[in-house]
């Protein structure tokens, strides 16, 4: 298993009258190699549950083990070099740094790592001739289209080569045609052996092909899957 | 160098370069930072650098002083001594000689200057001032046996009386028939702040101008070779001169500190007020972080950037801010003091000078002066922008969920 959760649980503003039980006790084996989308209503935890195993969130309580990481009781410090190390991430609205051009964008993970920025540029540049926005690479990031920001956002998840791609409603600013594309794109990353979790609502990804299984969260809790 | 040193040091410069990249995206703002932190820096470094130039020049004052000056008081006022004196101040044992001397002001109507007559005795033969710098003028043909007397002047008083190349100058005596003098040197440039106002001429000649009685000096310069018998001989002096005023090197010393250390000090507290207003100033800059910059740093964070890197990218815009500051503004203090005579500070610094005609400092770099400028400009920012930087860098990656 390359992701385990067990009984996990995740509160915010724990013991004040703001609480939230986000996660009620969910426990999930993924293989690796597995594609798994994450869907349920707006607030139902998805995103959460996506962040524990990204390291953006310690769960209160319960197991959750990643490539034979225990997570919860990582320092922050540590959790950086696991998401460095582990996981390509694609945030929901795609955010990059506007005045940077498209290549720089890509590349920014490699930068504290210490890779020669002559082989930073070319692994960058392999990834966006792969995902088709080559000719943008000396672009302002701003000045990109929402399907090509896409796919730069892609390239920098993948700059890493993690084995675990993590997306957080990846197609909720996207056209049905476009949506098609990053499902495409990541048809091509399980292929190549990466394990895939996606949160998303949006049927066109939980009911596509890529997807090997579909979880479903209510109000924290695993309902099905 | 082992990989581990070649993986750091590609990991500073990469940093670096996303620092340099960060600053130019920010060009209107950090020019703007930049623009008044040169300023700053400007101010600060003129100052220090004219205080600076002013101590070595007081220094070389000192250095041309008598070990002991002897005046004569009348009813609190100075009067010329009577040359027994000599004779009299001879007898006190650690002495080594006893220069009597004339010296007094001359106004020079058409310049509208004050100059500095000073009458020594062994002149032309001997050193016009001990230990300053001259260059002669080769007047010979132009003398006129037993018409003119010699004279050495200081550069400005050359500049003043528009002599160009000529050698011969008149004075008025009191009575208003001229004094005849030749020009046989000029004081070196870089002594100006002791010489550029002087007129250097034998005791006899300065006697004649001033119309002073022949047995009489203005004061006596006493040279004593041991310094510390200085203070006994010197009270030996006054309890064997009644009516005498004696002053040792060092109370000179302390005067000069005393007018130009109150003028520096008054100025370096205004100057600590002006680097305060930065600090603050640098201060709220760096602790306003936009919602832009806000989501960056969670954006890097997300990335796998440590909160160590993030702060070492802020510091490394601070550093480059400053060093480009600090070279912009010492720069420009340097030329402001080469080229334009440091007239920013001049009036407050050299406000006793009235009486020179004119006064060219010369600027002088020492390390510690640019230590001293790089402490009260630059440790002061980046101490400020320090802690704002990492709070703004202990923002979390998930601000981006």
């Amino acid at each position: 298993m390359i992701i385990r959760l067990h009984e996990v649980h995740k509160f915010y503003n724990r013991d004040t009258p703001r609480q939230v039980h986000a996660v009620r006790g969910v426990s999930l084996a993924v293989q690796e190699g597995e594609a798994v989308c994450i869907s349920g209503p707006s607030g139902s935890g998805k995103s959460t549950l996506l962040g524990i195993i990204g390291g953006f969130f310690v769960p209160t309580s319960g197991l959750a083990e990643v490539a034979g990481v225990k997570l919860a009781r990582l320092p922050d410090r540590f959790l950086t070099s696991y998401r460095r190390d582990y996981i390509g991430f694609i945030p929901q609205r795609f955010p990059v740094i506007g005045a940077m051009s498209v290549l720089a964008n890509v590349i920014l993970p490699l930068l504290p790592l210490g890779v020669e920025q002559r082989e930073s540029e070319e692994r960058g540049r392999q990834l966006l001739t792969r995902l088709n926005i080559t000719h943008k690479q000396n672009m302002p990031a701003a000045e990109l289209s929402g399907g090509e920001l896409q796919r730069l956002v892609i390239a920098r998840a993948l700059i890493n080569d993690p084995p675990i791609i993590l997306a957080d409603e990846p197609t909720a600013h996207l056209d049905s045609a476009l949506s098609t594309q990053f499902i495409s794109i990541m048809s091509e990353c399980r292929a190549e052996g990466k394990t895939v979790v996606i949160a998303s609502h949006d049927p066109l990804v939980f009911q596509s092909s890529l997807i090997d299984r579909h979880l479903i969260l209510e109000d924290g809790a695993m309902v099905a899957g | 160098m082992g990989p581990g040193y070649l993986i750091s040091l590609r990991r500073q410069r990469n940093l670096l370069d996303f620092a340099l990249g960060s600053l130019w995206r920010a060009r209107w703002k950090n020019g703007g930072i930049v623009v008044v932190f040169s300023l700053v820096i400007f101010i600060i470094a003129s100052f220090r650098l004219m205080v600076a130039g002013l101590e070595q020049a007081s220094t070389a004052v000192l250095a041309t002083v008598p070990d002991i000056t002897v005046q004569r008081l009348v009813a609190g006022r100075q009067m010329p001594v009577p040359l027994w004196w000599v004779e009299e101040s001879g007898a006190v044992f650690g002495i080594r000689s006893i220069k009597p001397r004339v010296w007094g002001y001359y106004f020079h109507e058409t310049s509208g200057a004050n100059f500095t007559i000073i009458g020594v005795e062994d002149f032309p033969g001997g050193e016009p001032l001990p230990g300053v710098a001259m260059q002669a003028v080769s007047a010979d043909e132009q003398v006129e046996e037993n018409q003119f007397s010699p004279v050495v002047l200081g550069q400005a008083v050359h500049q003043m009386l528009a002599l160009g190349d000529r050698v011969n100058v008149s004075l008025f005596r009191p009575d208003l028939t001229l004094k005849g003098f030749s020009v046989v040197g000029l004081f070196a440039p870089q002594t100006g702040l002791v010489t550029d106002d002087l007129m250097v001429m034998a005791i006899d000649d300065a006697r004649d101008l001033f119309a002073l009685a022949p047995h009489n000096a203005t004061d006596l310069l006493i040279s004593v070779p041991n310094p510390l018998e200085v203070d006994t001989i010197a009270q030996k002096l006054m309890a064997k001169l009644p009516g005498s005023r004696v002053i040792t090197k060092a109370q000179i010393g302390k005067t000069y500190n005393a007018a130009f250390g109150w003028r520096s000090g008054f100025g370096m507290i205004c100057l600590i007020g002006t680097v305060a207003a930065f600090v603050i100033l640098a201060w709220d800059k760096a602790a306003g972080l936009s919602p832009e910059q806000r989501r960056e740093v969670a954006l890097l964070k997300t990335l796998g950037w440590q909160t160590g890197d993030v702060m070492a990218i802020r510091f490394m815009e601070s550093l480059v801010v400053c060093v480009v500051a600090f070279l912009v503004g010492t720069g420009l203090a340097w030329a402001h003091i080469v080229f334009t005579d440091g007239f920013l500070f001049k009036p407050l610094l050299l406000g006793w000078s009235v009486l020179r005609p004119s006064l060219s400092p010369v600027p002088v770099i020492r390390f510690d002066d640019v230590l001293i400028i790089f402490v009260m400009s630059v440790v002061p920012y980046l101490a400020a922008t320090i802690v704002p930087a990492w709070r703004g860098a202990m923002i979390r990656a998930d601000a981006t969920l």
